[in-house]
């Protein structure tokens, strides 16, 4: 196996928005009280390859087929010794 | 090889049945089959059963008879069912046995699928950061599909009314009550543009067939249902499929669009001599993306053809006629047996309310599933 370095820079080429609290294996924190809706989407790279990923947007007024997107790293959930576990995901660039 | 035909179906009907098991519900559909064709269990010679979630289908002579036969257990994800009467007609075909039965079975809890990745060659993370969902990848596929050729929400919502508007004709079915386009337009958004109704539910259920050799149906039955084709891919690199966490730039078809026309060579037909249709609506998306990959329309034009009625009962190709999975729900093993059940039913004129006119002459069934996995089964009368 080899290691590739992608672009950070990519197209959504579809996305969606999961509004419900997935079951396990989901390893996030919330409750179905706190759980916030999050942004979905197949991203391609360059015209390397096209990757699923988070997105840092959920709001279907603000997401277009074809628009430029970043990748970043966000919160995703406080581990009980207080410890931030991080995300990437995909951000409107 | 030989010629196959279908002289007996039995159903269980779809639902939730408490404490009642997978087993038994499978060994109802069997006897009801074997009933149809006008056969005893002991004449079966050999038995193919098909779950996701019971181990042992076989278990099933323990209700039906312990008459010592060939019984091997199927699991194909959400082509289950028509792996489960592919492989019972290949022993046929291939002149080993000549009468045998095909029988799907599946108990779920409720609730969206799930479990670990690892199972679909997912990474664990896709899991824990919660993509490992099919119901997204639905809403995915049908929101590009939707801005890229011009179907409206409104079409999704005249698909789920239409499947929920046929199971309140079929008794055997597992949501009976019939929901206005409005009521499914203000359900809950699972993934956008899909709301709750606009999906199917994993539930209970059991649906067989008693298959024979072509040349001796006639035994059984003066109305010999044939089948022509049973095809089965999976997906092609390049194919963004149920729990793809990556896709290859160049894009290929899904698999259902080889399953299909595979299908069609296999059994010398096309699509514009079809007269039933049954097609996997995991979503009501997916039927209307499912109408292009098989081949009875164009990508787009299901917009008008749905608005039009094309796809009711009374339409000039009718889509789902005893509700298919949004008003059946989808216990996997039975699923694609539940298609075969309706289309014999339709085929041979016995479909009481749910009867489209005309003589039908030609069936169509079509299952679609994780990991990229797609079966089409082609019937005639």
């Amino acid at each position: 196996m080899e290691r590739r370095l992608l672009p950070r820079r990519g197209i959504l080429v579809s996305w969606t928005t999961q509004e419900f609290l997935p079951k396990e294996p989901y390893a996030g924190d919330e409750t179905p009280e706190t759980f916030k809706p999050y942004g979905v989407g197949l991203v391609q790279l360059g015209d390397e390859v096209r990757v699923e990923a988070r997105l840092t947007e959920s709001d279907p007024d603000k997401l277009q087929l074809g628009m430029d997107m970043e990748l970043v790293v966000v919160p995703f959930r406080v581990d009980a010794d207080g410890s931030e576990v991080l995300v990437h995901a995909f951000a409107p660039a | 090889m030989y010629d196959v035909a279908i002289v007996g179906v039995g159903l269980h009907p779809f639902g939730r049945f408490g404490d009642k098991t997978a087993i038994e519900m499978g060994a109802e559909a069997v006897a009801a089959a074997c009933s149809d064709a006008g056969i005893a269990w002991n004449d079966v010679q050999f038995a193919f059963g098909g779950s996701a979630d019971t181990d042992f289908p076989d278990a099933i002579v323990g209700l039906l008879g312990m008459t010592g036969i060939p019984f091997t257990d199927v699991y194909n994800g959400c082509a289950t069912g028509a792996s489960t009467l592919s492989v019972t007609a290949d022993a046929i075909r291939l002149g080993k046995y000549e009468l045998g039965v095909a029988v799907g079975m599946d108990k779920h809890v409720p609730g969206a699928f799930t479990g670990d990745p690892r199972v679909v060659m997912a990474p664990v993370w896709y899991g824990e950061i919660g993509q490992f969902l099919t119901t997204k990848f639905f809403g995915m596929k049908i929101n590009r599909y939707m801005q890229t050729h011009g179907i409206s929400v409104q079409t999704l919502a005249r698909v789920a009314a239409k499947n929920y508007r046929n199971g309140s004709l079929n008794q055997n079915a597992f949501r009976r009550k019939r929901l206005s386009e409005e009521e499914i337009l203000s359900s809950q958004m699972l993934n956008y543009p899909l709301r709750q109704y606009m999906f199917c539910a994993p539930n209970e259920g059991a649906a067989a067939a008693v298959l024979c050799r072509a040349d001796v149906a006639h035994r059984y039955t003066s109305r010999p249902v044939y089948l022509r084709a049973t095809e089965l891919r999976t997906r092609r690199y390049g194919a963004y499929e149920v729990h793809s966490s990556w896709a290859a730039v160049e894009e290929q078809p899904a698999p259902t669009v080889f399953a299909s026309r595979a299908a069609y060579e296999a059994a010398g037909i096309g699509p514009e001599e079809v007269d039933v249709v049954q097609l996997q609506d995991t979503d009501s998306g997916a039927e209307v993306i499912h109408m292009a990959e098989n081949g009875f329309c164009a990508d787009g034009e299901q917009e008008k053809l749905i608005a039009d009625g094309a796809t009711e009962i009374g339409g000039p190709l009718p889509i789902n006629t005893d509700g298919g999975l949004i008003a059946n729900g989808e216990p996997i093993g039975a699923s694609g047996l539940r298609q075969i059940h309706e289309l014999v039913r339709q085929l041979r004129g016995e479909a009481g309310d749910r009867q489209i006119g005309g003589m039908p002459r030609v069936g169509y069934a079509q299952l679609y599933g994780a990991p990229g996995i797609a079966a089409v089964s082609i019937l005639t009368a």
